[in-house]
């Protein structure tokens, strides 16, 4: 027996996906729960769920982990005192940070304020240059004292970065080994562990937000790791990532901001290894949750990642930037819970602000007064008031229609109208949203095929694949659950960009194929260091390219052999090509080499699914009844309700139709016609729109 | 889906709005991803717009507010001198000349693209970007010794450089043959163009999507949107009459009277000296849009801004003025002009209503330019940059420290980790000026100290770090902040002290020191209390 297991801590349940393989007989059994998230002590809650499906910890030989421990601890500034030490007379780059002011009109705009206070940066002489070469010794001498102030000061943990230390790490490493010499009992990181590209304020502030949030996960690493060990689990244990791979428990200790945006990779890592299941390598992967919309782009099977990433940077505010390759996806404020509401001269807005969970929408409730999207689609039918949250909440639809008529007494329109008015402004909300991580890079969405999920992933995606032209949606059997179902394909994952500037000549060549040749010995080390052989570990590498002065650059894949001069040139015109499809032209310039991304990943025991085997029950046995759907722009339409979880390969049917499982609800348009494929998913073929 | 053409219900105008700002905001990106010049990608000193056919201003990309008001007036400017009847599909302008649309300097370059869906003008793209040479006496362009607006560089009177889907060939020749920077010019000009044809390609989408007649409704909505919020917010502000005078370096007085009536803003600058053979010149646009800042802020400080915002707005000005100059004046540095006439409207209106605005902030772009030939590469380099400063505090909060002046938004330093690699000096320090200043019940913010060391054998710098040697006011009992100046340091042991320099060589081993002042303290000092 094989047991698999992959858990997810998100903001109100822990999710779990199992996935049982009996060797002899080949069979699979996927088991799916959910319990209550339990904060502060999240274990609490994984224990509970671990539980509550019945796995027996000790025959578990995989275990994938996410956690929303690092959001949190920065979200609600519940981490540790931090102190910085960094290059003489660059104290406050942490304060300073780009200057930029996002809500431009606004004279009384504040700054966010530095994670570290001025008294807590600190100086020590010693330069690199961008070269990497030593200018000024580093001077340890004062480092006695400032640690002596930082103790005294109640510091917990110590952030170091240096200038240059992108290309050359050695001056951190002495501070960092001085500190650990000096102070044994405090947390200690330096931006070199973290990331190899430059721009100091990210870089920074990588570091301090890394050193932030470390006490608090470690503590509660260590805490689940012991409780699953008293329960009797000795299998290997993995820590999902934001770069959509999983990663060991030692090594997320040290840097444990590369968490930071776990649990939507796992979901896009999910996206596409659904679509490799299914054969759809070009995929828009789309999350709808309680208070956002997350959508990101997959091509060829590939997820893409950025490290230009930043935390509670909005239309208003700057943020924090978190330079860490993260699963470039655009978030929105747009969920089941946000909020339509009236600006002074009544016109309905809806989002970004959300219900939340408490008091949530209207038909919670829970004393709710402001129409969501959630209310919007029980009143017209397309969420079913008897099976509100899978049954467990009764929907308060009194209350609905008072929050509706909020809007519609204002504006002199019905309910309805209402309704149907914030379904459409918030699908266009999650249209521009799909339209940034598509057409603004220059993919037409035609090419693509939609896999949605989260709670209200099934209620939207028909609609706005029809907008955007998409020909056919996927919707994930264990949609509900479908991020900790990503965990639980994800490879052991390891992304090393390194910034390194050279002019990408046949001349030049050889510094790049040193750099990627020094990078995968970085990689093989690592590892090694956990039993892994080199044979096991693959590797892609890209060069990040532009055109010479330029500053933005492209990725672009490197070839697998030599660089040699025929290499060079293939690769240039790879570059020209991408370049041209992002941007729309191309420059007959020199092409310059800022850096690598090199993406090493090693599979731990991946299981694929199986096919599951139909019991020959009929589509008609599948049907709840029928009711009036209001599909806002088509109109309302008497619709088939299907039970999800009855739903069996092979079936097929037309909308207009509503699938209900118990943490999803998917609404199929009029002349869509859905398919159930062979692992219960199912397809939605969108009818072909003019335009 | 919706018919074509249904009748424009709200909320598909509010879905053609939406839409028309997330085609703006894209249009920004683009032209960010792909310039050449890190004073377009990295400080982004440029700006997108999309307008209704008469030029009136639709949409705006984020980026720097003073930019967002151009587009149209420039839009407005090519329909009155070419006449609608001769704008044709593929066609494209450009313009940089304050005579001929371009608003501000002649740095600035302006495309503007005319949208046609279905043979029918519906739109006008734009764009404009600070490039970082374009000709005239002194490397960069923005010279402080020009006597007029030929020393300043290349004029592109608002012409074509495509005519029907042709591009104009000797226009691209006139304009390659006209920098000293060849390659990033050409650069910025196909990021610029590509940008534009980006957004074409969207409102056409668009426009066939819902109808022509739904767009043009959802346009004229917003605009109606627009102007009721602002007038809303005027209703709030206490009318009156407020005038402030203003002594300059060069001993001129610059005055300026905001009348506030519940449905009128009136800003009179008409009383402000004349124009100058000096490059502190603004053009009455460029003047209308420091009004607009003020305007804006007081009556709805959201981000939405278009034709309609500004319809409460009366500016007056008097030609031939220092704010309506005549067509040979230079204006390079119109920016310390525009910021600081946007710095005499807001201390105008702050000693009257200190509760809605903030002190004084160091009401400087800080422009500087150094260039040189890279030691590490042999190129040479044009560093193209504004510095951050203090801004003063406000009824509620000290002020915050080391952010870009008022006429920027959406702008940003240059790290020192780049600067070193691409301008091979060699950054010193970088941290915040703890010069006294700003006391108060609420402190000013904290200027910044920048230092560069040069490592090429010369280089060559210009700076305009405030046109007045004071220091940012206090308000309502809160002191004065410091000042903004430059410092360098030669290598033989000497130092120098200015605020202006065009040019100046350096020497490997002297060090520019940039220096930012602290921002205005409000509210008597002996009144703060720590938390």
């Amino acid at each position: 027996m094989t047991i698999r297991v992959a858990t997810d801590v998100g903001g109100t349940f822990t999710d779990l996906v199992s996935l049982v393989v009996d060797p002899a007989t080949g069979t699979q059994s996927v088991r799916i729960a959910k319990a209550d998230t339990t904060p502060p002590e999240f274990e609490r809650g994984v224990m509970t769920v671990l539980g509550k499906a019945g796995i027996p910890l000790d025959r578990v030989d995989f275990l994938a982990h996410g956690t929303t421990v690092v959001i949190n601890a920065l979200t609600e500034r519940k981490g540790a005192r931090v102190g910085l030490i960094t290059t003489e007379g660059f104290r406050d780059v942490l304060e300073i940070a780009r200057g930029n002011r996002p809500d431009f009109f606004n004279l009384h705009y504040r700054k966010p304020p530095p994670f570290v206070p001025r008294h807590l940066r600190r100086e020590l002489a010693g330069r690199i240059s961008f070269k990497g070469e030593e200018l000024t010794p580093l001077d340890l001498s004062p480092l006695p004292g400032i640690l002596a102030e930082f103790r005294a000061a109640g510091v917990q943990a110590v952030a170091i970065c240096f200038l240059h230390a992108y290309a050359e790490p050695a001056h951190e490493a002495r501070a960092v080994a001085a500190v650990r010499a000096l102070w044994p009992e405090a947390s200690v990181v330096a931006s070199h562990q973290i990331t190899r590209e430059w721009r100091e304020y990210e870089r920074t502030n990588t570091t301090v937000l890394s050193a932030y949030v470390q006490p608090a996960a470690a503590r509660y690493l260590g805490r689940l790791k012991s409780g699953l060990t008293e329960a009797g689990f000795g299998g290997r244990f993995y820590v999902m990532q934001s770069n959509c791979g999983v990663e060991t428990l030692e090594a997320v200790a040290e840097t444990p901001i590369t968490m930071v945006e776990s649990g939507p990779a796992s979901g896009v890592w999910g996206a596409a290894a659904l679509g490799r299941l299914i054969g759809e390598a070009n995929v828009l992967a789309l999350d709808i949750g309680g208070t956002t919309a997350k959508c990101a782009l997959i091509e060829n099977g590939q997820v893409k990642l950025s490290s230009d990433y930043w935390i509670e940077r909005t239309r208003v505010t700057s943020g924090y930037p978190i330079m860490v390759p993260v699963i470039d996806l655009v978030e929105i404020g747009n969920g089941g819970g946000s909020i339509a509401w009236l600006d002074a001269l009544n016109k309905l807005h809806v989002g970004p602000q959300s219900a939340g969970a408490m008091p949530g929408p209207a038909a919670y409730g829970r004393g709710g007064s402001d129409a969501t999207t959630t209310d919007a689609n029980l009143a017209l039918g397309r969420i079913n008031p008897d099976y509100f949250c899978g049954g467990e909440i009764v929907a308060d639809m009194p209350a609905v229609g008072r929050a509706l008529d909020a809007l519609a007494t204002p504006l002199g329109m019905t309910r309805t109208e209402v309704a149907r008015g914030i379904l459409r402004i918030a699908n266009n909300n999650m249209v521009n949203a799909l339209k940034l991580v598509s057409l603004n890079r220059g993919y037409d969405p035609r090419d693509f095929t939609m896999i949605a999920f989260g709670g209200g992933g099934g209620m939207h995606a028909a609609a706005l694949a029809a907008e955007l032209g998409v020909r056919k949606v996927v919707i994930p059997a264990a949609a509900s659950v479908f991020c900790a179902w990503g965990m639980l394909m994800s490879d052991l994952r390891r992304d090393y960009v390194v910034t390194r500037v050279a002019d990408f000549t046949a001349e030049k060549a050889d510094d790049v194929a040193a750099l990627i040749a020094e990078t995968q010995q970085r990689a093989h080390a690592m590892f090694a260091a956990e039993g892994i052989a080199p044979s096991q570990v693959r590797f892609d590498v890209y060069g990040r390219l532009r055109y010479q002065n330029q500053e933005h650059s492209v990725e672009v894949p490197m070839p697998a052999g030599p660089l040699d001069a025929a290499a060079v040139a293939d690769t240039t015109a790879r570059f020209h090509d991408i370049y041209q499809r992002h941007y729309t032209y191309r420059l007959d310039v020199p092409v310059e080499f800022v850096g690598l991304h090199l993406v090493a990943a090693a599979e731990v025991g991946k299981l694929a699914p199986s096919p599951l085997r139909p019991t020959g029950r009929t589509l008609a046995a599948t049907v709840k009844g029928h009711r009036s759907v209001d599909y806002a722009l088509e109109g309302a339409h008497d619709a088939a309700i299907y039970d999800g979880d009855m739903l069996e390969p092979g079936m097929r049917f037309m909308g207009p139709a509503v699938i209900e499982q118990p943490g999803a609800t998917t609404v199929v348009h009029p002349g869509q016609q859905v398919t159930v494929d062979d692992f219960g998913n199912f397809h939605i073929q969108i009818a072909a729109t003019e335009g | 889906m919706a018919a074509p053409d249904a009748a424009a219900d709200p909320f598909t105008l509010a879905v053609i709005q939406s839409s028309i700002a997330a085609i703006g905001e894209e249009m920004f990106a683009a032209l960010r991803q792909t310039a050449m010049s890190a004073i377009i990608y990295e400080v982004l000193d440029m700006g997108t717009g999309i307008t209704d056919p008469d030029g009136r201003l639709a949409a705006s990309g984020c980026g720097i507010p003073t930019f967002v008001a151009v587009i149209d007036k420039a839009v407005a400017r090519v329909i009155a001198l070419h006449g609608t009847a001769a704008i044709r599909p593929g066609d494209l302008f450009v313009t940089n000349d304050p005579h001929f649309g371009g608003v501000t300097h002649l740095n600035d370059i302006v495309l503007l693209l005319p949208v046609f869906a279905d043979g029918h003008l519906v739109a006008w793209t734009g764009n404009i970007a600070h490039w970082p040479d374009i000709g005239g006496m002194v490397a960069g362009s923005m010279g402080a010794d020009a006597t007029d607006i030929w020393q300043e560089g290349l004029r592109l009177p608002a012409v074509r450089l495509f005519e029907a889907g042709r591009a104009v060939a000797p226009v691209f020749a006139i304009m390659r043959a006209n920098t000293r920077l060849p390659e990033a010019l050409e650069g910025d000009l196909w990021a610029g163009i590509a940008a534009l044809r980006l957004g074409e390609r969207r409102i056409v989408d668009l426009v066939r999507r819902y109808g022509r007649a739904a767009f043009a409704a959802a346009m004229a909505d917003a605009f109606d949107h627009s102007e009721q919020t602002s007038r809303a917010g005027l209703r709030h502000l206490p009318p009156g009459r407020h005038s402030l005078r203003d002594t300059g370096p060069d001993g001129q007085v610059w005055t300026v009277h905001v009348e506030i009536a519940p449905d009128r803003f009136t800003v009179d600058l008409a009383d402000c000296p004349d124009a100058a053979a000096t490059p502190y010149n603004l053009s009455r646009d460029g003047a209308v849009i420091a009004a607009q800042m003020i305007f804006k802020a007081l009556t709805d400080p959201g981000q939405t801004a278009n034709a309609g915002s500004f319809r409460p707005l009366t500016v007056i000005t008097r030609p031939g003025s220092i704010f309506d100059p005549p067509p040979h004046a230079p204006q390079g540095l119109y920016f310390e002009s525009r910021i600081r006439l946007i710095d005499l409207i807001w201390h105008c209106l702050a000693e009257a209503m200190p509760h809605l605005l903030p002190a004084g902030h160091f009401a400087s772009i800080c422009s500087t330019v150094l260039s040189g030939l890279n030691p590490d590469t042999g190129r040479r380099f044009t560093v193209v940059e504004p510095q951050v400063g203090g801004w003063g505090a406000t009824e509620a909060a000290d002020g915050i420290s080391a952010n870009f002046a008022a006429g920027h938004g959406e702008t940003f330093n240059c790290p020192a980790e780049i600067a070193e690699a691409r301008y091979g000096v060699l950054v010193g320090q970088r941290r915040l000026n703890d010069a006294p200043g700003g006391a108060g019940r609420f402190r000013g913010g904290r200027g910044a100290v920048t230092e560069w060391r040069i490592r090429a054998p010369e280089a060559f710098l210009s700076v305009a770090y405030g046109a007045a040697p004071r220091h940012p006011w206090g308000l309502a009992g809160g002191e004065a902040g410091s000042p903004n100046y430059v410092e360098v340091d030669r290598s033989d042991g000497g130092r120098e002290r200015f605020t202006v320099a065009t040019h100046l060589a350096l020497r490997q081993g002297d060090v520019v020191r940039l220096v930012t002042g602290t921002g205005g303290g409000h509210g008597d000092p002996a009144r703060r209390t720590l938390a």
